[in-house]
């Protein structure tokens, strides 16, 4: 079956079986490695990308169900100033240890700040409860998100882009 | 390896983004009873074709396994656990393969299973050579009789808990018709190289194992596996490389689970709380076949169950038994929380008896002076620590919160040594390590000695993942191990390096060092055993439906050295959260039939970011040991300490004896209804 959908930004169009996970599709078609198979049944949230802005389980979803949606990974992530501001403290606080589920982490924690709440602890914390860690018992994560928030909320988003990089 | 950078960019190569060309994918066929006669199997590789034994690799395997409990690679005649790979299939892609496991054609004939390991200590053996299902038995210590005004016995037991890392298990295997390269999830390549060799017979120079970034592991890794053989062995035959990646779903029927154990404990004690003789029973359920952990475990943790206590006179029977379940393997403590949890709710218990103190019952029994126990078990002067423990954890402060302490001393794998390489080439300096991370920061480790040593700044220290075709000679990364004899092993190859340097150069600078391009090898033996000692407090709270909030564990251990302190301290938060979790939630269970009821991570009980939300105090000890760096392990310090202490906690707010986890809500509002 065709598939058309926007991915990362682009138009794509490709021919897959019907039964084709999403997940597979963007590991295996698209060479999309920052999307991470976990558990198979949408309980884990490795997989998690923004399918039409919100986060969604990848492992879960058939590929034809986004059919002329808009999906977009952490790799198309990469130029969002929310973004750069959650990967830079997740890196300064320790917010991995394996790394397996960072990507599904910081999906989850960039739709949080996308929708620009306060954020106290309680509230980080239900964001990301898609989301399993067995590492670091969350406390680094949790931080992680905070500071970034906090970040966030002290600077407008027109001084970041200003900013841009130095941030 | 790929950097941390790499990683919060979605950069990393974990196993399943491993792509070789014209790579194929394995699929298994598993048991669907947990015993039973298989009459006929139709499938493309079946025992028939593929031969061979797991080989016991990894922490727990240095005896090597008696025969009748060898797992075969493929089950024969006979499958033993639901989820034992029988039949395996291979495909052009992952779903072709999934497809043809609908192919596969077995025919069973169902046995009655052997699902509890007591009932099967004297039941008919479950594996046909085998005389009875007793994998290991021991007996500890010395048998007594004392005097004794108090005995306190209590059966206690912690059910199997599933490893669960995020990733699960995974390999790509690839045979170019003269040798084996495979590039695997490990937390070590050298144990899996061993046992690849056993296994297969394969000459050892003929293998090559490359670690890759590795999604966690908890124990789970270090292991070595009947798929891990039958991949390389489909490889072998058909010359493709061979990818197989592990589904949760097998993760949970067909992995390795940790603990599942029963103690049955006595106590003989004064009046006072001086436990004057300690006798036990330990069983430990090791499954359908012995990995090297299953029949080591048992004599594992009656070894060390007195923990910190001087407790002189000791007799204790261990018995690994094989039930029709997936064979054991170890899980973040492997055996180290199975003896503290035993022994603390024991020393509660015993203070609940006499109306004493639990504080002041286990003072009682600690020492100021070193100790042997019975059972061989070196203890350092233990009496000043907890003391210190009671005032760093503000013991006084909480008392009204009804708190739970617990007192335990980890006993780090350190022995054996570890192996390191460094080469210098192009300005930076790589080193490789005989066990690398799952997810512990070896890298901040690595770079933090190699710049103190060899005076070079961090950022030119590059922190490779193990490569059995880098350096030669390595152990493997689990234990607590890898900051004291890994560490140790770089200082020992920064040395040896520098010293190279001197004799050719006449002289030292680090300019000098990063204009070569040079190479070191060592291997740093290390005889012995060390003492972590550990302290926890928790307090809980307690609604009408049982349910518990677990509101403060502070944690109180000795590290030697914190050569990073805040990865010390995040390997106890994370420790910290498993330890709720096997207290609260974990389990993996079994219906009567030995069929597994857990079917996800969820179900599982891994806990979530809502499931705890209070609050962790790290306090760091740092008593050094005679190492050059002066670190000891705490990577599994948490888990060891932190489930007595709640579970202490839960018993003085609700009242209510709690002997086995994880706790039934329930069975916390038993006493208000009654």
């Amino acid at each position: 079956m065709e598939l058309k959908f926007t991915l990362n930004g682009e138009k794509r169009q490709i021919d897959i079986e019907p039964r084709k996970l999403l997940i597979d599709v963007l590991r295996d078609d698209f060479g999309l490695t920052s999307v991470h198979s976990g558990c198979d049944t949408a309980m884990c949230g490795a997989c998690t990308v923004l399918v039409d802005g919100k986060p969604v389980k990848s492992c879960n979803l058939l590929a034809m169900q986004v059919q002329d949606s808009e999906v977009q990974t952490l790799e198309g992530l990469f130029n969002e100033h929310r973004m750069k501001i959650l990967k830079k403290s997740f890196l300064k606080n320790h917010g991995l240890q394996c790394g397996f589920c960072t990507s599904g982490m910081l999906i989850s924690s960039f739709y949080l700040l996308k929708k620009g709440r306060e954020s106290d602890d309680d509230e980080i914390r239900e964001a990301i409860e898609g989301n399993i860690c067995r590492c670091t018992g969350y406390v680094s994560i949790v931080k992680s998100i905070r500071e970034a928030a906090d970040i966030l909320n002290k600077t407008s988003l027109e001084e970041l882009e200003m900013k841009g990089e130095e941030r | 390896m790929s950097t941390f950078e790499d990683k919060v960019n979605g950069r990393g190569l974990f196993i399943d983004d491993v792509r070789l060309p014209d790579m194929q994918y394995v699929a298994f066929f598993r048991s669907e009873y947990a015993r039973a006669r298989v009459k006929h199997v139709k499938a493309d590789f079946t025992s028939r074709d593929l031969q061979g034994i797991a080989a016991a690799a990894g922490e727990g395997s240095e005896s090597d396994v008696r025969t009748p409990f060898r797992e075969p690679i493929l089950a024969g005649d006979v499958v033993s656990y639901v989820g034992q790979p029988i039949a395996a299939v291979v495909g052009r892609t992952k779903y072709e393969a999934e497809d043809k496991l609908s192919e596969v054609e077995v025919d069973y004939e169902p046995l009655e299973p052997l699902v509890d390991p007591e009932g099967a200590i004297n039941s008919e053996p479950i594996l046909p050579d085998a005389e009875s299902n007793i994998i290991a038995e021991n007996y500890l210590g010395k048998d007594f009789n004392v005097d004794a005004s108090v005995v306190v016995e209590e059966r206690l037991y912690i059910p199997r808990i599933l490893t669960n890392p995020i990733e699960t298990r995974g390999l790509v295997a690839h045979y170019d018709g003269n040798n084996l390269t495979v590039w695997i999830s490990t937390q070590s390549v050298y144990s899996i190289k061993e046992a690849f060799s056993r296994s297969l017979s394969l000459d050892p120079d003929k293998i090559r194992v490359i670690q890759v970034d590795t999604g966690g592991a908890f124990g789970l890794k270090g292991g070595f596996y009947p798929e891990y053989a039958v991949v390389a062995l489909i490889s072998m035959r058909t010359g493709k490389p061979m990818k197989w990646i592990e589904s949760r779903s097998e993760h949970i029927v067909a992995s390795r689970p940790g603990r599942g154990a029963i103690g049955k404990i006595k106590l003989y004690a004064d009046t006072r709380g001086k436990v004057l003789g300690l006798k036990g029973d330990i069983i430990v359920d090791a499954g359908a076949y012995d990995t090297g952990m299953g029949s080591f475990a048992a004599s594992y943790i009656a070894y060390q169950l007195s923990g910190p206590y001087a407790i002189d006179r000791q007799y204790i029977h261990a018995v690994s038994v094989a039930t029709n379940k997936a064979p054991l393997g170890p899980y973040r403590g492997a055996g180290r929380p199975e003896a503290a949890y035993f022994m603390e709710r024991m020393m509660d218990q015993l203070a609940k008896r006499l109306a004493i103190d639990p504080i002041d019952v286990r003072l009682r029994n600690l020492s100021s002076s070193s100790f042997v126990s019975p059972t061989g078990l070196k203890i350092d002067p233990a009496r000043p620590f907890f003391e210190r423990a009671l005032r760093e954890m503000e013991y006084e402060r909480y008392r009204g919160m009804k708190p739970g302490v617990s007192f335990f001393v980890l006993v780090p794998a350190a022995s054996g040594g570890e192996g390191c390489k460094i080469t210098v080439r192009d300005g930076l300096v790589h080193v490789w390590l005989g066990g690398s991370t799952h997810g512990q920061r070896h890298d901040l480790l690595v770079s933090k000695i190699v710049s103190n040593e060899l005076g070079v700044d961090r950022g030119s220290v590059v922190y490779e993942l193990s490569d059995s075709g880098e350096l030669s000679k390595g152990i493997g990364a689990w234990g607590s191990r890898t900051a004291i004899v890994g560490g140790n092993a770089v200082i020992q190859a920064c040395r040896k390096l520098k010293d190279e340097i001197v004799k050719e150069k006449g002289g030292y600078s680090p300019s000098m060092l990063t204009d070569l391009d040079k190479s070191v090898e060592v291997f740093a033996d290390f005889r012995g055993s060390l003492n972590s000692f550990g302290a926890n407090l928790a307090t809980v709270q307690i609604n009408e439906l049982g349910q518990v909030d677990v509101l403060d564990v502070v944690c109180y251990y000795d590290v030697g050295r914190a050569i990073n302190e805040s990865v010390v301290r995040e390997q106890i938060e994370g420790g910290t959260i498993q330890g709720i979790g096997q207290v609260l939630s974990e389990k993996l269970a079994y219906g009567k039939d030995g069929q597994v009821l857990t079917s996800s991570i969820s179900d599982a009980g891994v806990l979530r970011s809502t499931d705890f939300r209070g609050r962790i105090t790290v306090k760091i000890a740092e008593f050094p040991s005679d190492l050059p760096h002066g670190a000891k392990g705490v990577g599994e310090s948490p888990t060891i300490g932190v489930p007595p202490a709640i579970v202490s906690a839960i018993e003085n707010v609700s009242g209510v004896k709690i002997l086995n986890t994880p706790i039934d809500p329930l069975s916390l509002t038993r006493r208000e209804n009654e």
